[in-house]
C-alpha cells in the first residue's frame, strides 16, 4: 500500500477517516504543553497523517506484529544498555518507542542549522579559554565559570589540538517551548553518545515498516555516519590515518554503542590497557607489536584519560596521552577538554558570546539560566527562588547539598529553603538557578493506545571535510511518566526514532542505511588483534578447560559409567589429595565435592568459572552471545546453589559439564577461525596437556590399581577407544599410550601438543620467522611424546611435561601479549 | 634567611621494575620573596627520559622515564635558597573578609597565581559543610581577612593532635577533621576546605621548614621532613600570605616553598605510574641547614654534582 495514494484518498477532515479518527481518538496534548502530533485545537498536524494513516490502515494487530518485530530484532542484535544497580550491574534491552517522531523539513532545516551554529560557537569559545582567554580577561565570561570547572583541565591549558580543532562531534538535547519554538536543554561536547543507538532504532523501525519508511523518503542516516569517518580519517594529517574508539571497556552503560559504531566505522575497537602513548605518539599493542594510532574518537572521560598528568585513580586511561597530545602526535576527538562548555554555568552567557564570536544572533535559545557567582545573577535566582530550579553551575553534584539534576524551589520546605539561600549567598559560584524545563509532548504506544509524552531528541552534528553537518534524525528519549522530567535513560524511559519526512517524498533516491564503501571494511579479514584481548581469550580458554578437567575429575568420585557404583576409599583419598592439590579443596575439607565444587577456593568450579566469566567479559564482544548466555547461567547456578541443588551433587556436575560443552561448541562454531579462535583454543589446549599430565602421575604411577587407571580413562574420554582394542582389562602401559602418546585421541596430550604446534605456526609474533621459546618447547614435548614406549614415562618425566607446558604458556603470553600481563599502578603519592 | 637543603628519596621496589614515568616536583620555585641560587636534581638509575618545565601552577616539574629493569630509584635534590622575610602586617592592611569573596568571584583573572584557581574543590579537599561550619567561627562579620586566618591558625594548632603515623597521604580530609588530629598536610587540607568552603581562596604549599633543635641537642642529619601550609589570598594588595597551622604561626623566614598548588596532589614531590608486583620501601632524608652569607665566605656552597656521594649536611 502506497502513502500517496493514502494521503490523496484520505486528506484529513474532520471526521473523514475513521481509522484514524479511531487511534487518535482519546488523544490529549497536556495543557499549556506543545505536541508533536496534534495542535493546540486537538488537530492532527498535516506531517504526521502518513504515519497515522498507515499505521490505521495496518490495523492494530497487524501493528503490534510489527512492533514486536523491531523489538525483537533489537533484542536479537543484542541492543543493551548497562544499569548500575544493586546486586551488580545488568544489561538491559533497550526500550523502543515504536512510533517514530515525524518533522518536516522546513522544521528540521531550522533545527538543525541552529545546532551546528552552536557547535561553531562552542568551537570558538573552546578554543579562545583553552588558550589565551581573552573572554576572560575582557569579561565576557567570568574566570571562576573557566577555574571552577572539572573539566578546566590545567594541563592541557595552552596546548592546541593536533588538527586545530577541539570538536569533532557535537550533540544538543533539545526540546519545544510552548510557543513551538526548540529550545536546548543541554549541550554534549566532551564525549556525546546514542548516535549508534539512534542507527539501532533506525534499522529496527525501518525493518518492519519498509513500505512506509520509504514511500515516505525519509532522511537517512548511512551519509552522516560516512561523513563523520572521513571527517576523523582527515583530522589526522597522515594520507592514510588510522583512527580507533577508545572505549572505557564492557562494564560502561554504552559499551554495546562503542563496539556498534566502531564496527560501522570500520575503526579498532581500543581501551586504555590497549594503548601506549609518550610525546612519540599513541600505539595499539597488538599481537604483532606496537600499531600506531593517528586519532582517537574518544569515549573515556577526558579527566579519567590519563592517570599520569590527569586523575591519577583513573584505571581507564592511558599514561602519557596528555604528553602525546601536547606533542601534537595525536588528534583525540573530541579533544581532552572540551566538556569544559557543557557547564551549565557558561549558558547565560551564550547569546553574547555568539555575537561576540560568530557576529550572530544565537539561532536556539536555552532554558533562561543565571550564574549566582554574578552578584546580580544570584539576586534574580534568590528573589524568584519560588519559580525557579536550583542546580550545580557545573552540572556535577555537589556532594551532600545537592545533586545534579538540581531542585524546584516551588518544592523546598522553608528550612531547606532558607538553608539553599544561605549556601547561595556563601558560595554563589557553584550555582545556577533556572526556568524549570516544561518538554513539549509527542505520542508513544502505551498498552495500544496513543499517549503522549514528554520528549528531547539528542541532535548530533559531526565535523566534516566540507564543514559541520548534522545526522538527519536524531536519539528521541521519552519520559516514562507524563509529568516528568527528562532524565538519562539510566532511571527508565524510551528511546525512538526521528523521521525527517521531505516534501517531495517519491523523487529522494534510495539509499542504503549504512555506508556501503565502508561496509567492506567492517568486516576486513584478519583485523589486528589487540594483546589484551589475546591475553584475555587464552586465560578464557584455560579457565573453562580447567573447569572441565575439574569436574571431570570430581565425577570420578561417583563411580563410573559402567555400573560399577562404589569406588574404592583408597581412590577417592587420591582423587581428594589431587583437588586440593590444585586448589579445588582444602585438605579437611568433607565431603571433599562439595567444596570442590561451590567452595571458594581459587581452583573450585565455582571459582574457574567466575574466573572464565571475568576474562570473557572483557572480550564480550567477539564470543557468541549464546555461550555468554551460557557460561552466566552457569555461574549463578555455582555461585548460589539452592537446597535440592546441594542435595544432587553429581546431577549437578553433570550439568555442569554439559553447559561447558555448549559454551566450547559454541565458541568452536560461532567465532570465526582467526586469531581471536587461535588464542582460545591455545589456551584450552594448554590447559587440557596439563591436567591430564598431571592426572596421569597420580593415577598411572607404579603400582597403581585397575580402578585408578579406569578413572584415568575416563578424564580422557578413552575407556571405549580402549576397549576396543585391548581385550584385557585396565594396565598400565596401554593406558599411558592412549592418555599421553596417542596423536588420533582428541584428548591425549600429544593431541594437544599437535594442535598448539599448529597454532603457534600460524600466528604471529615471531621476530623474522626465528623459532623462540615457545617453539623450542614445543618441539622438545613434540619428540618426548614420539617415544614408542609409554613405560619410560614415570613421574619424573611426567613431571617433566607439566614444567615444559607451564613454561609455554609464559613463553605464549612473552611472544603475544608483550607489555600486556603486568599491571601498571599509577599514583599521585608514591610516598603511599 | 639563606639556606642548603639537601633531600634525598629512595625507593626500594622490591622487584626489578622494567618500567616507570615519573613526575619528580623537588626543585624549588623561583617567587617573590624566595629565591632559588642553585638547584640540582640528580637520578639513579640514568633515566631514559628527563625533560624539566613548569606545570600549570609555575612549579619546577622533570618528566622522567626509565625504561631499564631496575630495583631502586634514588632521586637527590640539593639547593641553595634565600628567603627573605614578609611584609610588616602592623597594623593590619587587609580587607573584610567577605570582600575578598565577593573580589574572587568576580574575578577577571585566569593566571595560575590568581585567587579564582585556588576557590573550588579539588581533588584531594572536596568541600565539608561541617568543616566550612567549624570554619565560620573565625569570620565573623566584619572581620578582616587577616585576623580570620590567624584566628582559624591558632585554632587548629590548639585543637588538632599532632599525631604523626596516625594518617597518611591518602587519608580523607574530614577523617582527620573528625579525630581532630594528623600531620601537616592534615591541618592544611581541613584549613583549605573550611576557606573554600566560604568562598575564600587558599592554596597548598609543600616546602620546608629550618628546624630548630632543642636545646642542649644536636641537629640530627636527615631529619627534617617535608612541610605543608597554607596561603590564603589577603587582597590584591597583598595577595599570598603563609599561614603554618601546624604550628599556629604565619610563614616567614623559616618557611621554604618547593612548590604551590590546590592540594597535595598538585604539589606530590614525586608521582607517576610504573609497572610492579612488588612492595615499595621508601626511605627520605631531608636536611635543611642555614648557609653562611656568601660574601664572609671564602667559597660558595658546592653543589652535589655526583651520584653515590654520602647524603647529609655539608657542614
Amino acid at each position: 500500500m502506497a502513502p500517496m495514494q493514502l494521503e490523496l484518498a484520505m486528506p484529513w477532515g474532520r471526521g473523514t477517516d475513521p481509522a484514524v479518527a479511531a487511534l487518535v481518538g482519546g488523544y490529549r496534548g497536556l495543557p499549556g504543553v506543545h505536541d508533536e502530533m496534534i495542535d493546540a485545537e486537538g488537530r492532527v498536524r498535516p506531517h504526521w497523517l502518513p504515519v497515522l494513516s498507515h499505521l490505521a490502515g495496518l490495523g492494530a494487530v497487524e501493528t503490534a506484529t510489527r512492533f514486536a518485530g523491531a523489538d525483537r530484532y533489537l533484542r536479537e542484535s543484542g541492543v543493551v544498555y548497562r544499569v548500575y544497580g544493586e546486586g551488580g550491574d545488568v544489561d538491559r534491552p533497550w526500550p523502543l518507542a515504536h512510533l517514530p517522531i515525524v518533522l518536516t523539513e522546513a522544521d528540521w532545516e531550522k533545527l538543525a542549522e541552529g545546532v551546528v551554529q552552536r557547535a561553531r560557537l562552542f568551537e570558538a569559545v573552546l578554543g579562545d579559554l583553552m588558550g589565551d582567554a581573552t573572554l576572560v580577561a575582557d569579561g565576557a565570561v567570568p574566570a571562576a565559570i573557566v577555574a571552577g570547572n572539572p573539566e578546566f583541565l590545567r594541563p592541557l591549558a595552552g596546548v592546541r589540538p593536533a588538527d586545530g580543532h577541539h570538536l569533532h562531534l557535537y550533540a544538543a538535547d533539545v526540546s519545544r517551548a510552548p510557543d513551538g519554538r526548540w529550545w536546548v536543554l543541554a549541550d554534549r561536547t566532551q564525549a556525546p553518545s546514542g548516535a549508534g543507538y539512534a542507527i539501532e532504532n533506525r534499522i529496527a523501525l525501518s525493518r518492519v515498516l519498509p513500505e512506509l519508511f520509504d514511500s515516505l523518503g525519509v532522511e537517512r542516516l548511512g551519509p552522516f555516519f560516512q561523513a563523520l569517518r572521513s571527517g576523523l580519517v582527515e583530522a589526522s594529517s597522515r594520507d592514510d590515518a588510522r583512527v580507533a574508539l577508545f572505549s572505557p571497556g564492557p562494564w560502561n552503560e554504552t559499551y554495546f554503542e562503542h563496539a556498534f559504531l566502531a564496527r560501522c566505522l570500520g575503526f579498532q575497537l581500543v581501551e586504555g590497557g590497549d594503548l601506549v602513548a609518550s610525546s612519540a605518539g599513541v600505539s595499539v599493542r597488538t599481537v604483532e607489536g606496537l600499531e600506531p594510532v593517528d586519532v582517537l574518537l574518544r569515549r573515556v572521560d577526558a579527566d579519567f584519560s590519563d592517570p599520569l598528568e590527569l586523575n591519577p585513580g583513573s584505571r581507564l586511561g592511558v599514561p602519557g596521552l596528555t604528553e602525546a597530545v601536547r606533542a601534537g602526535r595525536v588528534v583525540v576527538a573530541n579533544a581532552l577538554g572540551s566538556g569544559l562548555v557543557e557547564a551549565p554555568a557558561l549558558t547565560g552567557y551564550l547569546p553574547g558570546l555568539a555575537r561576540r564570536l560568530l557576529g550572530e544572533q544565537l539561532l536556539l535559545p536555552n532554558v533562561a539560566t543565571w550564574w549566582c557567582g554574578e552578584p546580580a545573577a544570584r539576586a534574580t535566582v534568590l528573589r524568584n527562588l519560588q519559580d525557579l530550579a536550583l542546580a550545580p553551575a557545573f552540572g556535577r553534584s555537589l556532594p551532600g547539598i545537592l545533586d545534579s539534576a538540581g531542585v524546584l524551589g516551588a518544592r523546598l520546605s522553608k528550612a531547606d529553603r532558607e538553608r539553599y539561600v544561605a549556601k547561595v549567598e556563601r558560595r554563589g559560584v557553584d550555582f545556577v538557578g533556572r526556568e524549570p524545563l516544561r518538554l513539549s509532548t509527542a505520542p508513544i504506544f502505551d498498552k495500544g493506545r496513543l499517549a503522549p509524552r514528554p520528549f528531547s531528541i539528542r541532535i548530533f552534528v559531526a565535523r566534516t571535510p566540507t564543514g559541520w553537518r548534522a545526522m538527519p534524525g536524531g536519539l528521541a528519549r521519552f519520559s516514562e511518566r507524563e509529568d516528568a522530567r527528562f532524565l538519562s535513560m539510566q532511571r527508565g524511559g524510551r528511546s525512538g526514532d526521528v523521521w525527517v519526512i521531505g516534501t517531495a517524498p517519491a523523487t529522494r533516491p534510495e539509499v542504503r542505511l549504512l555506508p556501503e564503501p565502508d561496509a567492506a571494511e567492517i568486516r576486513r579479514d584478519g583485523g589486528i588483534l589487540p594483546a589484551r584481548a589475546a591475553d584475555n581469550l587464552f586465560w578464557f580458554g584455560r579457565y573453562v578447560e580447567r573447569a572441565e578437567t575439574t569436574l571431570r575429575l570430581l565425577r570420578g568420585l561417583d563411580g563410573n559409567d559402567d555400573g560399577v557404583v562404589e569406588i574404592s576409599p583408597d581412590l577417592a583419598r587420591r582423587i581428594a589429595r589431587l583437588l586440593v592439590t590444585w586448589g579445588a579443596a582444602e585438605e579437611d575439607d568433607d565431603p571433599v565435592a562439595e567444596s570442590a565444587l561451590w567452595g571458594d577456593g581459587s581452583g573450585s568450579v565455582a571459582s574457574l568459572v567466575a574466573e572464565a566469566h571475568r576474562t570473557g567479559a572483557v572480550v564480550r564482544d567477539r564470543l557468541s552471545p549464546d555461550a555468554w548466555r551460557a557460561l552466566i547461567d552457569l555461574r549463578d547456578r555455582l555461585r548460589d546453589p539452592d537446597a535440592a541443588h546441594r542435595r544432587d551433587l553429581f546431577g549437578e556436575i553433570e550439568k555442569a559439564l554439559r553447559t561447558i560443552a555448549a559454551i566450547v561448541g559454541l565458541a568452536h562454531e560461532n567465532m570465526n577461525r582467526r586469531e581471536g579462535w587461535r588464542f582460545l583454543d591455545l589456551g584450552r589446549r594448554i590447559e587440557r596437556a596439563i591436567g591430564l599430565s598431571r592426572s596421569a602421575r597420580r593415577f598411572a604411577e607404579d603400582g597403581t590399581d585397575v580402578d585408578a587407571l579406569d578413572l584415568l580413562l575416563d578424564l580422557a574420554d578413552g575407556r571405549l577407544t580402549y576397549r576396543m582394542r585391548y581385550l584385557a582389562g585396565s594396565a598400565r602401559r596401554p593406558v599411558l599410550d592412549l592418555v599421553l602418546l596417542d596423536e588420533a585421541n582428541p584428548r591425549a596430550v600429544a593431541f594437544q601438543v599437535a594442535r598448539i604446534r599448529e597454532h603457534l605456526a600460524a600466528l604471529p609474533g615471531r621476530h623474522g620467522g626465528i623459532p623462540d621459546a615457545a617453539d623450542r618447547i614445543v618441539a622438545r614435548l613434540t619428540e618426548i611424546l614420539a617415544a614408542s614406549d609409554p613405560a619410560i614415562f614415570d613421574t619424573t618425566r611426567i613431571e617433566a611435561i607439566v614444567a615444559d607446558l607451564m613454561a609455554l604458556s609464559d613463553a605464549v603470553t612473552t611472544r603475544c601479549f608483550g607489555h600486556a600481563s603486568p599491571v601498571a599502578a599509577a599514583t599521585d603519592a608514591l610516598e603511599e | 634567611m639563606r639556606y642548603d637543603i639537601s633531600h634525598v628519596t629512595v625507593y626500594d621496589w622490591g622487584v626489578p621494575v622494567p618500567f616507570a614515568d615519573c613526575r619528580v616536583r623537588l626543585t624549588p620555585v623561583e617567587r617573590p620573596r624566595q629565591h632559588v641560587l642553585t638547584a640540582r636534581l640528580v637520578l639513579e638509575p640514568v633515566a631514559a627520559l628527563a625533560v624539566d618545565g613548569l606545570d600549570f601552577f609555575g612549579n619546577h616539574v622533570l618528566r622522567t622515564a626509565f625504561r631499564v629493569p631496575h630495583r631502586r630509584l634514588t632521586i637527590r635534590s640539593t639547593a641553595t635558597v634565600v628567603v627573605e622575610p614578609p611584609p610588616s602586617l602592623e597594623p593590619d592592611p587587609t580587607p573584610v573578609w567577605t570582600a575578598i569573596r565577593e573580589a574572587t568571584a568576580r574575578s577577571r583573572g585566569l593566571l595560575p597565581s590568581d585567587p579564582v584557581q585556588f576557590l573550588f574543590p579539588s581533588r584531594r579537599i572536596a568541600l565539608a559543610p561541617a568543616v566550612t561550619a567549624w570554619t565560620a567561627e573565625s569570620f565573623p562579620e566584619g572581620r578582616t581577612i587577616l585576623a580570620g586566618a590567624l584566628d582559624l591558625t591558632r585554632r587548629i594548632w590548639e585543637d588538632f593532635t599532632y599525631a604523626p603515623g596516625e594518617t597518611d597521604v591518602g587519608t580523607p580530609l574530614l577523617d582527620a577533621f573528625t579525630a581532630r588530629h594528623g600531620v601537616c598536610q592534615d591541618f592544611a587540607h581541613v584549613m583549605i576546605a573550611g576557606l573554600r568552603g566560604l568562598g575564600l581562596p587558599a592554596a597548598y604549599v609543600g616546602g620546608y621548614l629550618r628546624t630548630v633543635p632543642p636545646p642542649g641537642r644536636e641537629r640530627l642529619e636527615g631529619a627534617d621532613a617535608m612541610h605543608a601550609w597554607v596561603e590564603v589570598w589577603c587582597g590584591a594588595t597583598l595577595g599570598w600570605l603563609g599561614f603554618d597551622p601546624t604550628n599556629g604561626i604565619v610563614a616567614a623566614e623559616d618557611h621554604i616553598v618547593v612548590a604551590v598548588g590546590r592540594d597535595y596532589s598538585d604539589v606530590s614531590p614525586v608521582s607517576g605510574v610504573l609497572v610492579t608486583t612488588g612492595a615499595q620501601g621508601l626511605s627520605v632524608a631531608v636536611d635543611v641547614v642555614e648557609s653562611p652569607d656568601p660574601d664572609a665566605a671564602e667559597a660558595p656552597p658546592q653543589p652535589v654534582t655526583t651520584t653515590g656521594e654520602p647524603t647529609g649536611t655539608r657542614r
